[in-house]
């Protein structure tokens, strides 16, 4: 994306053939700087949508996709036409300058010495040292010219930034062919089968560990066994923040759910039906001609204001299971069934007794392979790298040489994206230099 | 649900008061910081020295509702913004103290902005101050990276968007010279601002440092929401006006120091990208809704 002035637009018109002009316009800072500007706005647009809409409608159409992958491309030529003239323009530096060629620097002094010759020289090769930049003295017929540089690496920020957006574009795009998403869970003795994977999950103990605070949502940890053919592949623990990961897959907690464990009696027979309810889960009792539905499960409840059921906390203070029972497609008003209370319902077939005996919870797990991780990982990191070369390892150069036309120093100093710095630096370099001259 | 967490009368009291004391300190900071624009240059160093003191008390305020919150006081509109406006003085501050306190006019255009950010905290009725336990999702480390980086980043485009408010009023004077000339007013204030050359350098220099602190955000934000809802990237609004407010700033860096590009344009840059950045903030908290919904 960052180019370096191209020269005249006129000039290349003329001298570029179409290919290559295609290749300067795919490459340029302006597209680069068009595609971003375009790609912020239709964000800006999205996050006005519903999120789901925006997902499936904006940011992964082929045309967002598209304007991605324009901009990825636009990169890669960028930094394919910098990196040689970037790595010219750091190792090979012209070291030899006269003294008119410094002066026309943006940014030189012409300072009178008292003693001239080598010495005054000597002592700006301390001072460039003393400024941290390394010095090398070029001896020509002309004259002797010290050369200070600094920072030559930062001169590799922009490319290993865009090197790691390339990454990052890479790695995201490696993951989602490679990978999938998906959503399961169970509760304590559940198992499933992920086909995308060919693996299954055993969950073990589904523990609730409350925080100090009841009312803060409690963690859940649980055990999960990864078998494949029969075999372990992986076993540990997924709570929260924790996910368990093998085979470039995590599984992540997601969330938990409230179960209901309900004794259904039938007193004419005796029978005892044991079934556990998650919150909205319905069960027709043939028999009884009716529909029992689980609406809500209250840990610890209490009525709100205006008759709301709710739960003060999400400590089994009291727990409560809000019901509902449709008795030939009409439906009943809810009511509520305490832990151990067992309550009667009428039925056009007789009565029929329900009990809440006991809850359990239920793990919900996120599952997501995704092999460019560490892609995305590596390219995150450089980022950073680049980013920090980018901006503060500027680098700098500085020439100096006796003009013995004038019994002169003269010092020049240049610096890539950093004006300002050089300046200073060269404000430095000039006080201690009409320091040492006694000034 | 959602209870709050039981702090002693003497813990509230104190964090109370001193959060009082901040903002009048800060106040009379601004205050001072404005009368220096204004041709008073004795009001400079006591500005600077107002708010290294505000700043004091302000850290100690944080460090008692840390003591008070049992944890870092990061979570929520109210914490989030009150460690942005703290950043914010750190930062300027910091450069102020860099720069030998050669540039107090500076301090008269971020402090009105620092200060808005105090009103809206704590005057915009929506916003919570109560001790809330934190909850396990924010339990983790990622926090304290998260929210740090973004609360620097956030601090450095503030700096930038000071600087980019003294440009364009710099250009518009500049622009008047008639009526510059005619007001002795209008003279002291224009003599006041820097150079248009120093502000553009400022207002890079204040960007670079928040773009940088802005993209470790953004990086570290995908860690954790990987690790804690299984992706890394879910085109959430606050993750996504994060990535626009980013796109802005590197658009503003890229023109500048590849292209050359200097003076209104990029200045024009700076102004959206900090519009971005509140929007990130306090737009995306009440207009749009996402899973941010914790801050």
């Amino acid at each position: 994306m960052a180019q370096e002035t191209p020269g005249l637009p006129e000039q290349q018109s003329t001298q570029a053939s179409p290919i290559k002009q295609i290749l300067n316009f795919l490459s340029s800072m302006q597209l680069g700087i068009i595609l971003l500007l375009l790609l912020a706005v239709i964000s800006v647009f999205a996050t006005t949508q519903e999120m789901n809409t925006a997902i499936s409608s904006i940011y992964t159409s082929w045309w967002f996709v598209g304007i991605m992958a324009f901009t990825a491309l636009n990169l890669l030529l960028c930094t394919i036409e910098r990196i040689g003239p970037l790595t010219r323009q750091a190792f090979q530096p012209k070291r030899e300058m006269t003294a008119d060629g410094i002066k026309k620097m943006q940014i030189n002094r012409v300072i009178k010495v008292k003693s001239p010759g080598d010495e005054p020289l000597a002592s700006v090769q301390q001072i460039f040292k003393s400024n941290g930049l390394q010095t090398t003295v070029q001896e020509t017929s002309e004259g002797i010219t010290l050369f200070g540089e600094r920072g030559k690496f930062g001169y590799f920020g922009s490319i290993v930034t865009h090197l790691s957006l390339l990454l990052i574009l890479l790695g995201a795009m490696y993951g989602a062919l490679t990978g999938y998403e998906t959503r399961n869970g169970g509760m304590s003795g559940d198992n499933f089968f992920v086909t995308q994977g060919n693996w299954r999950a055993d969950i073990g103990e589904v523990r609730m560990v409350f925080e100090k605070d009841p009312t803060v949502r409690p963690r859940v940890y649980s055990d999960v066994t990864i078998t494949r053919n029969g075999k372990v592949i992986k076993e540990g623990t997924v709570s929260i923040n924790d996910p368990l990961r093998f085979e470039g897959t995590s599984i992540y907690h997601s969330t938990f759910l409230w179960i209901s464990q309900v004794n259904i009696t039938d007193p004419a027979t005796g029978t005892v039906e044991e079934l556990k309810f998650f919150e909205g889960d319905r069960y027709f009792l043939q028999d009884k001609g009716v529909q029992f539905e689980s609406l809500a499960f209250f840990p610890d409840f209490t009525m709100a204001a205006g008759g709301r059921p709710t739960s003060k906390s999400y400590n089994p203070n009291r727990p409560v299971l809000a019901y509902r029972i449709t008795i030939n497609g009409q439906q009943e008003p809810w009511d509520l069934l305490e832990l151990n209370e067992p309550a009667t319902l009428e039925t056009p077939n007789g009565p029929v007794e329900i009990t809440l005996t006991g809850f359990e919870n239920a793990a919900v797990y996120s599952i997501a392979k995704n092999l460019g991780r560490p892609i995305l990982f590596i390219g995150a990191v450089l980022m950073v790298i680049g980013l920090y070369m980018s901006f503060f390892l500027f680098p700098r150069r500085f020439w100096a040489t006796f003009d013995a036309k004038t019994s002169s120093l003269v010092v020049g100093g240049r610096g890539y994206r950093n004006r300002l710095g050089v300046e200073q630096i060269m404000e430095r370099i000039e006080s201690e230099i009409r320091n040492r001259e006694g000034e | 649900m959602g209870g709050l967490i039981n702090v002693s009368p003497t813990g509230l009291l104190v964090e109370n008061t001193l959060f009082v004391i901040a903002v009048v300190v800060y106040l009379l900071a601004t205050v001072g910081y404005v009368i220096n624009l204004f041709g008073k240059k004795e009001w400079g160093g006591f500005a600077a020295n107002t708010l290294r003191v505000a700043f004091l008390i302000h850290t100690a305020f944080i460090l008692t509702r840390t003591v008070n919150v049992m944890r870092v006081p990061f979570v929520g509109h109210f914490e989030f913004g009150n460690m942005f406006i703290w950043s914010t003085v750190l930062v300027y501050a910091w450069t102020e103290w860099r720069l030998k306190d050669k540039y107090h006019a500076v301090g008269a255009f971020l402090m009105p902005v620092v200060m808005l950010y105090i009103s809206y905290i704590t005057l915009f009725p929506k916003i919570s101050r109560a001790h809330n336990p934190l909850p396990p999702v924010l339990q983790s480390n990622w926090l304290k990276f998260h929210v740090s980086a973004s609360v620097l980043g956030y601090a450095g485009f503030s700096l930038a968007f000071a600087a980019a408010l003294m440009w364009v009023l710099k250009y518009v004077m500049e622009n008047k010279k008639d009526a510059v000339k005619g007001s002795p007013f209008l003279k002291t204030l224009t003599q006041a601002l820097p150079q248009p050359r120093v502000l553009e350098e400022y207002m890079y220099r204040a960007s670079v440092f928040g773009f940088l602190f802005q993209t470790v955000m953004i990086i570290t934000g995908a860690i954790w929401a990987d690790q804690s809802w299984g992706r890394y990237w879910g085109w959430d609004p606050k993750e996504m006006w994060s990535l626009i407010t980013w796109f802005v700033f590197a658009v503003y860096l890229h023109a500048r120091f590849t292209r050359g590009w200097t003076g209104k344009k990029t200045v024009a840059l700076v102004l959206v990208g900090w519009v971005a950045m509140m929007f990130t903030w306090m737009g995306v908290a009440w207009l749009l809704s996402g899973i941010h919904s914790f801050g």
